[in-house]
């Protein structure tokens, strides 16, 4: 139960910069959620918030309390790592039971018996509980690390992808059985994944960790509709965001956006914020972001669609993703299950203008979207 | 037809194993053979003789004999304690831990077992005397680490770099002091290396003959060098010689036994990384 703060923490592997000036509040009872690319840097960040690694510069902070000196043992931490970290010459018993007989935490056998059972049915691995980790498969190791971090009850519980390795039908019920733990149990958590499913549908918040900084903080639905660059809007969201370069050019009252591959040119739909952050912007050169499922296609010719040829397909189980190239472009669209279509036959494909978010195109930076007033009245609401 | 083919290469196989037994197991049983003639039947005779037991008691009872066995015990014993007391802790940090020249110092360390022991007995014979450990336990001892100090260190930090740095990580995490994590997690992990190498050094050490022959006189006197003393001048006595031989071998074969599980899978699990 517990509040964690970082402020300005830098942590660096000789010349290398794991950790650059990173400023973090985890408030009480959070699901907090590190997002960010291989080699971000986060699970370097859950090693300095457990202790096993001590910052250069910056501080942590517990539950308000400043624990830089303070060796991880005495932080009262539970981690999840990544490779599972489990015990080898130990049953699953004695590895689930391993933080309740340390000296620090100690608890009579019969209080860790009642524990282990509890966690272990919880996790499914009851019938587990003799075997040695070397005779588990992956998912059950899994399940084993992240019941001997939940066998406790922590200042705060640090998840480095403790669902990477799950196959992909039990992942999704550990997704919604870990978020039914973490409202029971009532703590403070930390949760690291690379997983956007993951990210979008576990945390109360997302820090976008990127190059050892933090890039954005928010709740999903906020970063996922207002993502402060094009790196995030990336990450967010599968497939991938579109990123449309074209040039915006203002006549009278409107606004037009011209596509650098081509000659097409759209006209966009009037909104007035939108309109006056544009201006404001004075970015003639832009990068339109448009989500797959605002992209239309047809394979007839149509009014205002723009000619394109299928570079691939692929079906996603109740979905399938189209992606059309036009010139040096390719677009990312979603279609329903089912569609025959051959590589390279012509597409036909519209923009649904009025989902778009624009980004400088120099610094790929956020400039505003259609609906923002509507998205931040949702954030606020969300964040209550 | 398989199945005869199968039989004849099995007939075979077990044959040449029974040849290679013959052939490595003669000698010791000529060893034991010995201890039970008389010196006047030790030319005479090959399988057939009149056993006596008096070789055995001529050097068990009526020499100095159980003092040079427990010397060999107290100065091998002792270099294998040493060698884990220091070794094992020098294995970690060389596993473990990031420092300038690291490479160069483990390298340093195998190369003790590089040169010949005759080449550096006589300097440091000189050395022993002026330091005054020329014969006493703790000089041998000392010595001895040029044995079994190495052996140790190798194996037992190849059984450290197995062991994932996040076992460490999640048992700080758990509530474990460091050497409750070294004595809980760790200890139980290198065990099968820890045994065999240190039963290997043992046997090493319990066998090395250059170093006490030169560093020691008297007053210290393992036994591989008191075996020599049945050697006299004018007469040889085989018999005795072969029990000292044999009970000198005693100790290395029971410990290998003993732990006979533990040696070969030891020395080789750490050696392969997976």
């Amino acid at each position: 139960m517990a509040r964690i703060q970082l402020e300005k923490v830098t942590k660096k592997f000789g010349n290398v910069t794991a950790l650059n000036g990173i400023d973090l509040d985890v408030k009480d009872k959070e699901f907090f959620i590190l997002f960010g690319p291989a080699g971000a840097g986060k699970t370097t960040m859950l090693n300095n918030i457990a202790g096993i690694q001590i910052p250069e510069e910056g501080v942590v902070k517990i539950g308000g309390e400043v624990v830089n000196q303070i060796d991880p043992a005495h932080r009262n931490t539970a981690m999840v790592f990544e490779n599972y970290a489990l015990y080898p010459h130990m049953n699953v018993y004695d590895n689930i039971a391993s933080p309740l007989r340390s000296p620090l935490y100690k608890k009579d056998e019969e209080t860790i018996k009642k524990a282990v059972d509890r966690v272990a049915k919880m996790m499914k691995i009851d019938y587990l509980l003799e075997r040695l980790p070397s005779q588990l498969s992956n998912g059950q190791k899994q399940r084993v690390a992240l019941g001997r971090a939940l066998v406790r009850e922590p200042n705060v519980f640090l998840m480095d992808e403790p669902l990477a390795h799950l196959d992909a039908k039990l992942r999704n019920a550990m997704r919604t059985e870990l978020k039914e733990i973490q409202v029971n149990f009532e703590t403070t958590s930390i949760y690291v994944t690379h997983d956007f499913m993951e990210a979008m549908s576990l945390g109360d918040r997302i820090a976008i960790v990127d190059h050892g900084e933090i890039v954005q903080i928010g709740t999903g639905d906020a970063i996922y509709y207002m993502p402060c660059n094009e790196f995030v809007a990336q990450l967010m969201g599968d497939p991938e965001i579109n990123l449309i370069p074209g040039t915006l050019k203002k006549k009278e009252n409107k606004y037009f956006f011209t596509l650098d591959e081509g000659v097409a040119e759209y006209q966009l739909p009037a909104e007035e914020d939108l309109f006056k952050k544009l201006e404001d912007s004075e970015s003639e050169k832009v990068d339109l972001g448009l989500r797959p499922q605002h992209v239309k296609y047809s394979f007839e010719p149509m009014e205002g669609f723009l000619k394109c040829t299928v570079y691939s397909y692929e079906s996603i189980g109740n979905k399938s993703v189209i992606i059309a190239q036009y010139k040096n472009l390719q677009i990312r669209m979603i279609a329903p299950n089912g569609v025959t279509l051959k590589l390279d036959q012509d597409i036909y494909v519209n923009f649904l203008l009025e989902h778009s978010l624009f980004f400088r195109a120099e610094t790929k930076e956020y400039i505003s979207r259609y609906n923002e007033a509507g998205i931040l009245a949702l954030e606020k609401e969300q964040e209550g | 037809m398989n199945k005869s083919k199968g039989r004849l290469s099995a007939i075979l196989q077990n044959g040449l194993l029974v040849i290679y037994a013959i052939f490595a197991l003669f000698p010791l049983v000529w060893m034991v053979i010995l201890t039970f003639k008389a010196d006047s039947q030790m030319f005479t005779t090959t399988f057939i003789f009149t056993p006596t037991l008096d070789n055995y008691n001529e050097v068990l009872f009526k020499s100095d004999y159980v003092k040079y066995f427990i010397d060999s015990i107290i100065v091998a014993g002792g270099a294998v304690i040493v060698s884990i007391l220091a070794g094992v802790p020098a294995a970690y940090a060389l596993a473990r831990y990031d420092f300038k020249k690291k490479e160069d110092i483990a390298f340093q360390i195998l190369s003790f077992k590089f040169a010949p022991e005759i080449l550096v007995v006589l300097p440091l014979f000189m050395i022993y005397q002026k330091l005054g450990i020329y014969d006493t336990y703790f000089g041998l001892i000392w010595v001895y680490q040029l044995i079994s100090m190495p052996l140790l260190i190798w194996v037992v930090r190849g059984y450290f770099e197995d062991i994932s740095v996040e076992i460490e990580h999640a048992a700080q995490v758990d509530g474990y002091s460091w050497w409750q994590i070294f004595f809980k997690m760790l200890l139980p992990l290198i065990k099968p290396g820890l045994v065999a190498a240190a039963l290997l050094a043992f046997i090493f050490a319990w066998n090395s003959f250059t170093f006490p022959l030169m560093l020691s006189g008297t007053s210290v006197q393992p036994i591989t060098v008191a075996a020599t003393k049945y050697l006299a001048s004018d007469s040889v006595h085989y018999g005795q010689m072969a029990v000292a031989a044999t009970v000198s071998a005693l100790p290395a074969v029971i410990f290998a036994l003993c732990i006979q599980k533990h040696l070969v899978r030891g020395l080789s699990f750490g050696a392969v990384k997976g």
